[in-house]
């Protein structure tokens, strides 16, 4: 029972670290920019195709393509940013929704049409391999070096945004775009930044994700925006230590649920959503606006 | 969605207008005379119409390239050689995504607006059923392609005599009956299952459980977990199964979520652990490749058709010219896209005529060869008869990934279930 236990809390820590990084993008975003980036799904799938695309054609190094990757993807939301989504800031959130969806369909369709419509797997690596025995049975060490990047990542962004001037810069035009823009600051160029930024953490996370899940398909992306977006819902949209949570809240749910209450896996996820709405509508850490 | 909505109705508009011109200018400009043999077959006019549904989009976009392969391959030789029946073959593919809702759509564009004289296609269970109700209405054959659910041609076919639709490839009987006649010869009492959480899975373990207790009373099966369509981490199911610790394991997890649990369940020492799994669907193209030297030795597959069987001059010969072409093996879906358009070849020969109703007389218990062997359409129920091998993985020199090795062919009227589909002597073991 004990094995059990633990190796449900191991894998429900490993999943919802997934869902964190995808979802700090996604919030970070948000809270800076006020843009629900229905995109972001879509950096994770990029990240993880260009990571396999340099396991695959430069060589088997999993640390380089984890550098390689992300970066590379952050210059497609670069041009996302800077020729797309700036035009439409002013407008309603419809229209941001509608051409950040846009983009997921193009993304979908640009990944079919240059790693095919079947899914890719990558090649076998060393980097990481093997299993730890815990409690007599086996854990992948993958998997909990997943488990000490979450909060490596959470405790980066907080010193980064608490800590530092660029932090305090970001935090300030957040708040107050008019003002922020009087005293200097060059808000478009600072939204870019933030919005590569969010790219490179969603593809990070989709980098990671090639080990883990063993495949890149097409896709790949939906199941965990919509994860992510229920984190970022219940952690209180824009709150980075309410997706945090909510993430680790929501792995170790789901895989609790999975294994000791089958019947109802498919609904917990929406059953907290529900409960932490009906309790607190901005969500666990939001403001009411 | 609701703009999508908007544009195909839009689209369809156009191209309804588009096939009116397309008729108008036929009548017009003289009629394309049927050659050869068939220049005194007036009963068909215009060329032979099939309408083709599959997966293009999301994570399985993958199957939808390779139901088109086949069927490309099938078109093209066909109309090489002077059509059906003297007719140009012409077929449209559609994206069905999944969804029940778009199944329906699709098939309404080509009946309705393309002029569709055949269906054909179809992947998932949950869309075959949905679609299966009108298919009186549509009034035309259509062939499915790959959906597996027994309810099908059981109930809809059968039962309500929906004597439309047809099946080409295995339904599930192979994946739960065939899996008990392969298991029973283990030693293994104790089964578990991680499979997929909708129709085909539970349908498929419910048939597996019933037959393999017919088989070997005594046998107990201790545990279930089921996967949401669409899981990539499957750890919990893994924990799950371990903490049962059956000696046998049963999924008919398909597709690149198979791919993902053989990886984690392998990671997790699952194949140390229990030495008898049976993967019904395991011997599919994407996933042998997909999984390449990694995937462990020794594990049970099967599939709807697998290349190398059977090894004879037809099969043999389609592998090649498809690999020629294509540059791959042919998956499973290419055997029965394939296959579907010599079966309405054939239909609409015999018939003379592509009238469905003459049509589907003709198919009833219609024999055809084929790249996976001998087909006969029963005529109870419509489901193809044929017989696909169960076999073990292992590694071969010449190819890049594991094989299927000790080949066991069951016949496949061994475990077909039979009609009247309820009652003793219906379902397998039959005396």
């Amino acid at each position: 029972m004990m094995q059990s236990v633990v190796h449900t809390v191991l894998a429900g820590l490993s999943a919802g670290m997934f869902i964190w990084l995808v979802a700090s993008g996604l919030t970070l975003i948000f809270g800076v920019l006020g843009v629900l980036n229905f995109a972001h799904g879509s950096f994770y799938m990029l990240g993880a195709y260009m990571c396999y695309t340099v396991l695959r054609y430069v060589g088997p190094d999993f640390w380089v393509a984890l550098l390689i990757a992300p970066l590379s993807v952050c210059i497609i939301g670069y041009v996302v940013e800077r020729w797309f989504l700036r035009y439409v800031y002013h407008l309603a959130l419809p229209y941001q929704l509608l051409l950040t969806f846009a983009f997921v369909l193009i993304f979908d369709n640009l990944a079919k049409m240059v790693w095919g419509a079947g899914s890719v797997t990558p090649p076998d690596l060393s980097t990481l391999n093997g299993t730890v025995s815990i409690l007599g049975r086996n854990f992948p060490v993958y998997n909990l070096f997943i488990i000490g990047v979450g909060p490596l990542v959470a405790a980066g962004l907080w010193l980064f945004l608490e800590r530092t001037w660029y932090g305090r810069i970001i935090r300030a035009a957040s708040s107050d775009r008019e003002m922020a823009a009087s005293i200097g600051v060059s808000v478009p160029a600072l939204f870019t930044a933030v919005f590569v930024f969010g790219t490179w953490l969603g593809a990070l996370g989709g980098g990671l994700a090639v080990p883990y899940v063993g495949l890149v398909t097409t896709g790949m992306g939906e199941t965990i925006i919509i994860e992510a977006f229920i984190v970022a819902v219940i952690g209180g949209l824009g709150s980075l230590k309410g997706a945090f949570l909510g993430a680790l809240v929501l792995g170790v749910l789901t895989a609790f649920g999975t294994r000791f209450f089958p019947a109802f896996d498919m609904f917990l996820t929406f059953i907290l959503m529900a409960g932490v709405l009906l309790v607190r509508p901005q969500g666990l850490f939001g403001t009411a606006r | 969605m609701q703009k999508k909505g908007i544009n195909r109705r839009q689209f369809l508009k156009l191209t309804g207008a588009g096939s009116l011109v397309a008729a108008a200018g036929t009548i017009g400009g003289g009629l394309t005379l049927p050659k050869g043999l068939w220049a005194a077959t007036p009963a068909i006019k215009g060329p032979i119409k099939i309408g083709y549904q599959t997966v293009l989009s999301g994570t399985l976009a993958g199957y939808g390239e390779f139901h088109k392969m086949g069927l490309l391959m099938a078109v093209d030789e066909i109309n090489a050689k002077g059509g059906i029946a003297g007719r140009k073959v012409e077929v449209e593919v559609r994206d069905s995504t999944l969804k029940p809702d778009d199944a329906i759509k699709n098939a309404r564009y080509f009946v309705d607006s393309w002029g569709a004289d055949f269906l054909g296609g179809i992947d998932s269970s949950g869309q075959a059923l949905a679609l299966a109700p009108l298919m009186d209405k549509l009034d035309r054959v259509l062939i499915v392609t790959h959906a597996a659910t027994e309810k099908l041609t059981e109930d809809f076919v059968y039962r309500k005599g929906v004597r439309q639709i047809f099946r080409n490839c295995m339904p599930t009987y192979n994946d739960g009956n065939a899996a008990a006649f392969i298991a029973k010869d283990f030693p293994a009492v104790k089964w578990a299952t991680v499979s997929p959480k909708y129709e085909y899975g539970f349908t498929c373990w419910k048939m597996f459980r019933e037959t393999l207790t017919k088989l070997k009373p005594g046998v107990s099966f201790t545990a279930e977990s089921w996967a949401p369509f669409g899981t990539t981490d499957f750890r919990s199911h893994i924990n799950t199964i371990l903490d049962a610790k059956p000696d046998g394991l049963y999924s008919t997890e398909w597709a690149g979520e198979l791919i993902s649990f053989l990886k984690q369940a392998k990671e997790a020492g699952l194949f140390d652990k229990i030495r008898y799994v049976m993967l019904p669907v395991g011997a599919a193209m994407d996933v042998l490749e997909g999984m390449g030297k990694d995937m462990p030795d020794n594990l049970w597959i099967s599939g709807r058709y697998y290349f190398q069987y059977p090894n004879n001059k037809t099969n043999n010969e389609w592998v090649a010219r498809f690999r020629k072409r294509w540059g791959h093996y042919p998956a499973y879906v290419s055997e029965t896209a394939y296959s579907c358009v010599y079966a309405i070849k054939e239909a609409v020969e015999k018939a003379g005529s592509k009238d469905t109703g003459a049509v589907i007389q003709a198919m009833e218990g219609m024999g055809m060869n084929s790249p996976a062997g001998h087909r006969v359409f029963r005529k109870e129920d419509h489901q193809a008869i044929y017989d696909v091998p169960w076999g073990k993985t292992k590694a071969d020199p010449k190819f890049p990934f594991k094989v299927m090795g000790d080949m066991k062919v069951l016949p496949a009227k061994e475990y077909f279930n039979r009609p009247p589909f309820e009652g003793p002597g219906t379902t397998p073991p039959f005396k």
